[in-house]
């Protein structure tokens, strides 16, 4: 029994921090939202070099040849960024589900951008920088879309009109592509919900109130603390449920959804308490909190929600 | 990453299921906070250290078996699975035993594990006092020195086991210049010696499981100091790290609780209550995801890293967990929930017992601020 990641997977993802560090600061996460690009054209260029997009890809496909433990804390480290554009759509389902297609080189090097279209869901997200659709069972190329205007300026909304489809498989490593999804959203929600709390008691620390740091109260301490606690022990079921998926474990989707249904309300309570925690300016839309809170409210529904994950932990260990 | 055991790891839990399911009591025994409860629970113990199973992480040569976090985690799951008694000296076995092999004498080792691991000395903690609860660092009672005799005097409370108990382990003020978590040192000191009074305290069960110690120039040996005299708080600190951290209270009591819980909602519990069965499977869930939250921390501790402040949010997350699963078990007996005696007596009890935890070894309260302060880093403020 070892439950930690190798120095590989850690410096990976340290090396992908650093590179979010730099391009895809807050400023670059806000352009995406208002100039209506949805995403940002040079930070998708250095994942897909890096090998992010490629990670889940075979190596005789052209990619890394990744697992999903390899992958879990990248998850994790785009959601610190709160990075804009369908990349855990990319990067966990479509790219590895259509390694063995025409598309494969053109998704592992970026050139193509993909998006999902599952869970009998009537919105797609991201599908304005998609230049393809994967649904549960085909691929689209050739659509139109409508905007529903999603509250994630970072996850649009759309309805899309398919002209043609091609018959495709979403599976990775056996698994619907909406449960690899819950899974890679629990992982991004853990990131979204850390950079909440660091944002939160950063501004906890300089914001001064009655002459003294407002991080000083025990009333803003045990908010953080509280935010913290269920961000924290959410990371493990998380990791197992990684685990669970890339060894063909016969409870992945039990743990897939323990992850999803923590994950999700772990985000929601950081989400509460850090804009609770910057007062006033934390319900402005120039409060950079705004970034991750929304995405945290998107994902949290996405792929299934905690009650619906509750319950299909439920079905496996009340009833099993 | 690999959560699968190891043929070793297997074969040990197989060893030690063999071994208890051989030697488990057949029937309950009485609560260790009764005079009867409390040989019987030091007889079990006995037998256990005869084994070889008492302190299965210690080194051999004091009564272990040199098993690593993850064995010791494994031995905790067979132990709950199996039913047996309460760990009567957990206060020696799990946390004064480990501070002694960090910082203790090698003739404190001779001297004090053998008997601890085989619980011919069971000990009591002699932490708070009337005035120094979570504000520990205000501790009144003093030791004086006098030749090679430290004279102590002063009052203890929430003693646990000490009504019953051999010895007991508390931290004195030895420097009355210095003040708070200065100047203060950790002395181990027999219950039996002239000018000890213990005073029963009856807890809300009923049960006298803590007590008062009153302490009127009782003279105890300077080599009972543990670790370096006036550093009595870092040595407290170790303790009350390893106490919060992994050892107080290991996840296999939580995943059997949580079984037994959902036992109790097939027996009784109403299938088409949404809200009860969503209750459930949170328990389930949370319990689980201390069981894997604790595994990957011992995995980072063989790894060598050490656990700090973390340890605070492990004691709020089980104490409101052990709470929380018997708050649901109650919704669900109903009105046999009002009784101390019959289907009900053990949740009952377990409930009134669970009340206790989001309290002692530092309110939750105080481990909220502590992981404001040095996790989170944010400003001071007590």
């Amino acid at each position: 029994m070892k439950f930690s990641f190798t120095q590989d997977q850690r410096l990976f993802a340290e090396g992908l921090r650093d590179l979010l560090s730099k391009q895809c600061t807050p400023t670059h996460v806000r352009e995406a939202w208002e100039n209506q690009a949805g995403h940002l054209p040079d930070l998708w260029s250095r994942l897909a070099e890096m090998g992010v997009l490629s990670m889940l890809v075979p190596e005789s496909q052209g990619g890394m040849g990744g697992t999903l433990i390899d992958a879990v804390l990248l998850f994790q480290e785009l959601g610190r960024a709160a990075v804009p554009g369908p990349v855990l759509e990319h990067m966990a389902v479509a790219a590895p589900a259509l390694a063995h297609t025409q598309w494969a080189h053109a998704l592992n090097d970026g050139t193509a951008i993909a998006t999902l279209w599952v869970d009998a869901n009537p919105y797609v997200a991201h599908a304005q920088v998609a230049n393809i659709i994967l649904t549960h069972d085909s691929v689209i190329t050739d659509f139109s879309i409508d905007d529903v205007h999603g509250i994630d300026g970072g996850r649009q909304l759309f309805t899309v009109h398919a002209q043609s489809t091609t018959k495709a498989s979403s599976e990775v490593f056996g698994l619907p592509a909406s449960d690899v999804m819950a899974l890679a959203s629990a992982a991004y929600l853990i990131g979204v919900s850390e950079a909440m709390i660091e944002v939160a008691a950063e501004y906890a620390r300089q914001r001064e109130q009655f002459g003294k740091p407002i991080g000083s109260f025990q009333a803003v301490k045990h908010l953080m603390s509280d935010a913290l606690l269920k961000v924290e022990f959410a990371k493990a079921p998380t990791y197992r449920a990684a685990w669970s998926a890339s060894t063909g474990s016969s409870t992945v989707l039990r743990d897939i959804s323990m992850a999803k249904a923590l994950a999700s309300e772990a985000a929601y309570r950081a989400s509460r308490s850090t804009m609770q925690v910057h007062g006033g300016i934390g319900y402005t839309w120039e409060a950079d909190l705004q970034l991750w809170m929304k995405k945290s409210w998107a994902l949290m529904r996405a792929y299934g929600d905690a009650t619906y994950h509750r319950r299909r932990v439920g079905a496996s260990v009340l009833h099993g | 990453m690999d959560l699968n055991e190891t043929a070793q790891e297997s074969a040990f839990r197989s060893e030690a299921r063999t071994w208890l399911e051989a030697n488990v009591p057949t029937s309950a025994l009485p609560s260790f906070d009764t005079a009867e409860g409390f040989a019987l629970h030091r007889a079990w113990e006995k037998k256990l250290y005869d084994g070889g199973w008492s302190a299965v992480s210690w080194p051999v040569e004091y009564g272990g078996r040199d098993a690593d976090y993850i064995m010791w985690l494994i031995f905790e799951e067979e132990y709950y699975r199996s039913g047996a008694p309460g760990r009567v000296n957990q206060n020696g076995i799990f946390l004064l035993g480990p501070t002694i092999m960090e910082v203790g004498t090698q003739a404190q080792k001779t001297k004090f594990l053998p008997s601890m691991a085989s619980s011919e000395i069971v000990w009591a903690q002699a932490w708070s006092e009337p005035n120094a609860g979570s504000d520990m660092a205000s501790i009144r009672s003093k030791a004086t020195r006098d030749g090679d005799e430290w004279v102590l005097n002063g009052q203890k409370i929430w003693a646990s086991r000490a009504v019953w108990a051999d010895w007991c382990f508390g931290i004195f003020r030895t420097d009355p210049t210095a003040e708070r978590h200065r100047g203060l040192t950790f002395i181990l000191c027999p219950l039996d010696l002239p000018g000890i009074t213990v005073r029963p305290i009856a807890q809300l069960d009923g049960d006298t499981g803590f007590a008062e110690i009153f302490f009127d120039d009782v003279r105890v040996p300077v080599a009972n100091t543990l670790g370096e005299e006036n550093k009595g708080w870092a040595v407290a600190m170790a303790t009350a790290g390893f106490e919060r951290g992994v050892s107080l209270r290991s996840p296999a009591r939580f995943t059997e609780a949580v079984k037994r819980l959902i036992h109790l909602w097939k027996t009784y519990g109403d299938p088409s209550d949404t809200a009860l069965s969503d209750a459930v499977t949170d328990a389930w869930m949370q319990a689980e995801g201390y069981r894997l939250h604790t595994y990957q921390t011992v995995t980072g501790m063989l790894e060598g890293r050490t656990i700090g402040a973390e340890a605070s949010l492990n004691k709020i997350f089980w104490s409101e967990m052990d709470v929380r699963i018997h708050e649901i078990a109650l919704q669900i007996l109903g009105p046999e929930a009002e009784r101390m005696e019959g289907p009900s007596q053990r949740w009952v009890d377990g409930f009134l017992f669970s009340l206790s935890g989001p309290i002692y070894a530092g309110t939750n309260e105080i481990q909220r601020n502590i992981i404001a302060d040095r996790v989170l880093q944010l400003p001071k403020g007590i």
